[in-house]
């Protein structure tokens, strides 16, 4: 997949899932699965989904692009219901994320490993920051900052519009992902669906890493 | 989950129990009044039988069976009673004060969490209830701690309090669900779970929880488990006249009860009946298992000795002549301590 260079650099332009920047960005549909019930990490969780659907959400579009300095991810799925709001105690809310290995080959299915790992962009319905995660295996996501990742979701007729964007470098003592212009990148896709109770490592995700190329700057 | 050094435990006698709440309001003043807190409550007290805080949660599910987790749900709100709103504004302040009168904002409800207070079951002349006190019982095996994928929930070395870190929990709610007491509370506001922590604070500084402390029926025993000189010891080893609610959950709870002796039964001419107790044996078998009435037994034959003039370690101790000697040491008075907020 290629993440084309645009010379638009307003970010709130850019952030608009309806905007113009993405109306002719091609999109690619990434078949996403339910995390196996076998590697949930706990006995209560794999007693509690044993007889449920893991993952309801089964394909995403994305389309991805940057401007020079930022890299941009489009996501569009079908999702009825728009959970965007924790109003009681079983109730929980939709989200999304990219994943990035920060070494070559980090186990993107165990969500890193100690000494690999992942970089996590994500989204949730009730909050408008992005979080900025990293994590080195199950259980281990942690918050690194809460002001890099940018989002912006629309719902609408039963589909969500998100968008989730990142500087390409960033200055970070933790070990998170900095893409380069010209050079291979991946990435995974996860989404959570709230009215199906997804939360955590409860989710759908593409379970192998997708190629992206991003596109240097057009002088 | 390597096993506590000690730990610590609490027994309450539901023979003394009398539905007061003041374990309830003492716990809620000390701990639930944040944002996010005020349907929680960390200490209730229900009427047994009846369907408990929250509604129904012995049927929930949860906990293990032969060692297996056992599937259940998330209590809701509404199951927890959920927190009214009262027009105190309107009354105290709104100048109407002599013509509208305090009640609930908007929807009436259908539950609260003391919604069955005092109803109980049998039939008159033959009624019966008891109180039920309940805390996080700080469990040998918590499955709160066992069902967390983030390791948020710890079972402390030097005393056995489970306690959830605040700073590790995302709100995924897995220990909500598989709690079988359904004692973990969701805060919408900071996104994250609570609940009882022991008055871990206080522990620390050898004065008993609050909920124990305050308690005026002298129902709450506080001390470790290991305590040869002091009373969990002897009440649930010694004696073994204090066993855990609902064993069979297979969490082994370190909160133990004393059950319930009854009051006599009549028959139809009015006559005292010492057949059968008021109480039905099978509903605290159901409750507390088969010990429950091993339990009874011994406490009847203590009874018996000391009317016949004999003496009684047990009944001394449940008496509790002494109100400091409830609480295994941990008997300081908060109000000579400098407390900090955090």
């Amino acid at each position: 997949m290629q993440a084309s260079f645009v010379s638009e650099r307003n970010l709130d332009a850019l952030l608009d899932p309806a905007g113009a920047a993405w109306r002719n960005v091609p999109r690619t549909e990434l078949g996403l699965t339910g995390t196996p019930l076998g590697l949930q990490p706990t006995a209560a969780i794999k007693a509690s989904w044993a007889d449920k659907k893991i993952g309801a959400i089964d394909r995403v579009d994305v389309a991805a692009l940057n401007d020079g300095q930022r890299l941009l991810f489009r996501l569009e799925w079908r999702d009825p219901t728009e959970s965007r709001k924790i109003t009681d105690n079983n109730v929980f809310v939709d989200g999304a994320a990219i994943l990035f290995p920060t070494v070559p080959d980090a186990p993107l299915v165990l969500m890193g490993a100690k000494g690999a790992p992942v970089n996590v962009w994500y989204w949730r319905a009730d909050e408008d920051a992005g979080n900025h995660i990293v994590a080195e295996g199950f259980g281990t996501t942690r918050i690194v900052d809460r002001d890099r990742v940018r989002t912006r979701a629309a719902w609408n007729d039963g589909r969500w519009q998100v968008v989730i964007a990142r500087d390409l470098r960033v200055d970070s003592p933790e070990p998170v992902a900095n893409v380069q212009p010209g050079a291979p990148a991946q990435f995974s896709i996860a989404v959570w669906d709230g009215a199906n109770s997804e939360r955590a490592g409860i989710k759908a995700f593409s379970p192998v890493w997708t190629d992206l190329t991003i596109e240097p700057a057009q002088r | 989950m390597s096993s506590p050094k000690r730990q610590i435990a609490m027994v309450m006698d539901l023979n003394k129990c009398i539905g007061c709440q003041t374990c309830t309001i003492a716990c809620k003043r000390l701990w639930t009044r944040d944002e996010g807190m005020d349907y929680m409550w960390w200490n209730c007290v229900n009427t047994m039988p009846g369907r408990g805080t929250p509604r129904d949660w012995e049927t929930m599910g949860g906990g293990f069976t032969a060692g297996d987790a056992r599937p259940s749900r998330i209590p809701t709100r509404g199951d927890f009673g959920d927190a009214w709103e009262f027009n105190h504004e309107e009354v105290f302040f709104g100048g109407k004060g002599s013509s509208a009168h305090l009640q609930i904002k908007g929807e009436q409800p259908d539950w609260g969490p003391n919604w069955d207070e005092d109803q109980g079951a049998g039939e008159y002349p033959n009624a019966y209830y008891f109180y039920l006190p309940r805390i996080c019982n700080h469990c040998t095996h918590p499955a709160c701690l066992e069902a967390c994928p983030r390791k948020a929930i710890e079972k402390r070395e030097e005393d056995g309090i489970v306690l959830l870190n605040e700073d590790r929990c995302r709100g995924y709610r897995f220990c909500m669900e598989a709690c079988p007491y359904k004692k973990l509370y969701f805060n919408e506001t900071r996104k994250i779970s609570q609940k009882c922590i022991f008055c871990f604070p206080r522990v620390e500084k050898g004065v008993a929880p609050a909920c124990a402390r305050q308690c005026p029926g002298r129902v709450r025993f506080v001390g470790y488990r290991d305590d040869q000189n002091g009373p969990i010891w002897k009440l649930v080893d010694k004696y073994r006249v204090a066993i855990p609610l609902h064993p069979e959950f297979g969490t082994e709870p370190n909160v133990f009860y004393v059950p319930p002796m009854s009051p006599p039964r009549f028959d139809e001419n009015g006559e005292i009946d010492e057949s059968r107790p008021r109480i039905p044996d099978e509903y605290l078998v159901s409750l507390f298992g088969p010990r429950a009435l091993e339990a009874l037994g011994t406490i009847k034959s203590e009874v018996a000795k000391v009317r016949g003039g004999g003496k009684s370690e047990l009944l001394d101790l449940l008496i509790a002549y002494e109100w400091k000697s409830m609480f295994g040491g941990f008997d300081r008075d908060p109000a000579t301590i400098e407390w900090t907020k955090g």
